[in-house]
């Protein structure tokens, strides 16, 4: 027998809403995941303008040092249950800027990640699989990584 | 060339020599000269300055600086040089933005990264660079990088501190009782991308617009002197992702010069239909920006449509669809199989069958007319004046075309004439990417036809043909490299020192930069509502903006 609570969880896990921001060059395969050919919105989700009504952040690639704290601010606007993905190399280890001046090596040990998507930039589909990925803890109500640790509550913002 | 010889002489100069066929090359020998030289140079035509570089040459203890005159109708280029001082007391020289108009952010990037002050710039502040390289100089090759990153929080924390004092210092300096404010127009905007634009505004009105870029600031520059001269394009092709092949291209020909190495000629056709694919797709993605940001999704999804099968063309010569580091110094990288052919052809099948409904839906569309046609006024002086180049300045009539003027790969062997508009208006520049698309797909149609006649009559062997060898370690020297891009001009100055195994110093010089610096001018006194609408017609891509 279904829970109350779980019928929440999964009525979420169902329409994923995205808050559009762009950090960086992933953002176009994306779009692309967006288009008709990949048409993300057949899964339920979809980008929406504003934070406070989204439930997942999508790091899409590097993030700088200049980024960050506008990065942090968006995730810190977003209502809990909140998730993130990370798309691509940069978002593990800086990916081909790790020896760049101002790109984070390791945002995710800033703002862990719930799920990781690999590539350079990922292709579509991975893209939404890792966005199923993510339905599938929804569904399962596990709490999301950086609700539990990362340096991201130390730092300003 | 001759007038510009003699103007130039009567300086005093170290040398004077015929660069290429469409450029000088000259140092002078006193810095102090450099104005009247820029005065001399702009009355006798070159009235665009494509940049300004410094190259910090750490062992002769000297900055040289690059200026790059242009003249963008008559096929005229000067490469100007000067030194100066190292040390940072000295570290000076005059500016030229008091007459070029277009210097003036180049100048502030020099200043940023090297350390270079311009004497009567009126806004020498630092750009690009994060809060926490204020005053570093972070490309000096004596900049200490590692003990600056053994404290990466604290230098984050510094720039949220930065951001936050910014906002008190507008709290306390703009009159609350009045109606003026400074609004934030990104970097989390959904039509932004990663760019700030603070807006000065008086309600609906528009006082005046200062960009803070530099989110994506990635320092590709600098990458690329840690990376080998082949590893070095993964950073090049990142400059801008929409069309990544024709940045490989501009780079692969500096390496190429300075390596004094021919390409084959079937690698230079290669280079032609693959640059024009990823012209193709990035004109898409900037037809779709600029209706996304007029609020209409649906040219955005056609585009993507037609995108995706000119990504498969490139996904099936290179594996990748949009990273596809395939153009490397000697050629290009992967031979080619005839089935990749077939994939060419059913994206131009797909455009060709496309073409007539997007022209009558989009790019007739009355409502887009009535708003985008009295918007966003370019003039052709305002071209020459700062800088503006490829779809921008070709919208407002200006005839310039670097495949054209100063053909590459094998551009002169194809039969292609310049593409402009008239009035310079935001629905130009609209109308102006949607016919590039048209020219792009009949120069790939003639590359592909010569191709495969070649392949046929056994002159062109695809499978071995596409590279040759490219030695590890370049000799010393320079060379700059003009391609047409997307989005216009891009400019790559290699320097390369004795036994290079790696870049000394690699300045790209990209069109969103100027693009950018035009957005306070355009939009002066307009309402907030135009933000969106001129920024997108812009075409101004981050990855290039900030490099």
């Amino acid at each position: 027998m279904l829970k109350i609570l779980d019928f929440f969880d999964y009525a979420k896990s169902e329409s994923l809403w995205m808050a559009h921001f762009c950090t960086g060059c992933c953002s176009l395969e994306m779009a692309a995941a967006m288009g008709p050919r990949y048409d993300w919105e057949r899964y339920g989700y979809m980008p929406t303008p504003t934070p406070r009504q989204a439930d997942i952040l999508i790091i899409t690639g590097l993030v700088t040092k200049k980024m960050l704290p506008a990065l942090l601010r968006t995730y810190a606007q977003i209502p809990e249950p909140k998730y993130i993905l990370a798309l691509g190399a940069c978002s593990f280890d800086g990916g081909p800027y790790n020896d760049s001046l101002a790109v984070i090596k390791n945002p995710t040990e800033i703002l862990p990640a719930d799920v990781f998507v690999a590539g350079c930039p990922p292709k579509p589909e991975a893209i939404i699989n890792g966005m199923e990925e993510i339905k599938q803890k929804m569904k399962k109500g596990v709490p999301s990584a950086a609700s539990q640790g990362g340096l991201w509550k130390e730092m300003k913002f | 060339m001759d007038t510009l010889k003699e103007i130039l002489s009567s300086f005093e100069s170290e040398y004077i020599e015929n660069y290429k066929p469409t450029w000088l090359k000259v140092k002078i020998a006193h810095s102090a000269d450099l104005l009247q030289v820029a005065k001399a140079l702009k009355e006798s035509g070159l009235k665009t300055i494509s940049t300004v570089s410094a190259t910090d040459f750490i062992e002769d203890n000297r900055i040289e600086m690059n200026y790059f005159f242009e003249d963008m109708l008559n096929r005229r280029n000067c490469w100007l040089k000067c030194d100066i001082s190292r040390e940072l007391e000295n570290c000076k020289i005059d500016s030229i933005t008091p007459l070029f108009k277009g210097a003036s952010w180049h100048e502030r990037e020099t200043f940023s990264m090297f350390g270079v002050k311009f004497t009567g710039h009126d806004d020498l502040r630092p750009i690009i660079i994060s809060q926490d390289y204020y005053g570093k100089n972070p490309f000096r090759k004596d900049f200490d990088w590692d003990t600056h990153e053994a404290n990466t929080v604290e230098n984050i924390n510094l720039i949220a501190d930065s951001f936050k004092r910014e906002e008190a210092e507008n709290e306390k300096n703009i009159d609350p009782n009045s109606s003026e404010t400074v609004l934030n127009w990104g970097p989390t905007h959904p039509a932004s991308g990663p760019i700030r634009l603070k807006v000065h505004c008086d309600g609906e009105d528009i006082i005046g617009i200062d960009p803070d870029i530099g989110f994506v600031w990635r320092a590709l520059e600098h990458l690329v002197t840690k990376k080998d001269f082949v590893g070095a394009i993964v950073a090049v092709e990142r400059l801008c992702f929409m069309d990544n092949i024709n940045s490989m291209l501009s780079y692969a020909q500096a390496v190429e010069e300075i390596a004094d190495v021919q390409i084959t000629e079937f690698a230079k056709w290669m280079r032609v239909i693959l640059g024009e694919v990823a012209r193709i797709s990035s004109h898409m993605m900037g037809m779709g920006g600029f209706y996304n940001a007029m609020g209409l999704h649906t040219v955005a999804m056609w585009n993507m449509d037609m995108r995706e099968f000119f990504l498969d063309f490139l996904e099936s010569y290179s594996g990748a669809r949009i990273a596809t580091a395939s153009i490397e110094p000697g050629g290009v990288r992967y031979p080619l199989q005839k089935e990749m052919l077939v994939e060419l052809q059913a994206a131009l099948d797909k455009f060709d069958n496309t073409k007539e409904d997007i022209r009558a839906i989009f790019v007739k569309n009355p409502t887009m007319r009535l708003r985008a046609s009295k918007l966003g006024f370019i003039t052709e002086d305002e071209v020459h004046d700062y800088a503006l180049c490829g779809v921008v300045a070709r919208a407002s009539g200006v005839k310039t075309d670097i495949r054209i003027d100063e053909p590459y790969a094998a551009y002169d062997k194809i039969k292609m004439d310049y593409v402009t508009q008239e009035n310079g208006s935001s629905q130009d520049r609209l109308i102006q990417l949607f016919q590039e698309i048209e020219q792009s797909v009949d120069i790939i149609k003639q590359a592909k036809e010569h191709v495969e006649q070649k392949i046929q009559s056994k002159e062109f062997n695809p499978i071995k043909d596409h590279m040759v060898k490219v030695p590890k370690k370049l000799p010393k020297g320079e060379a700059i490299s003009r391609v047409e891009w997307a989005r216009g001009e891009v400019l790559m100055h290699l320097v390369t020192d004795e036994k290079a195994k790696s870049p000394y110093r690699l300045k790209m010089k990209a069109p969103s930069f100027n693009n950018t610096m035009m957005l306070n001018h355009l939009l002066k006194g307009k309402t907030l509502s135009d933000i969106p609408l001129v920024f997108g017609s812009l075409y101004i891509c981050q990855g290039d903006l900030d490099r």
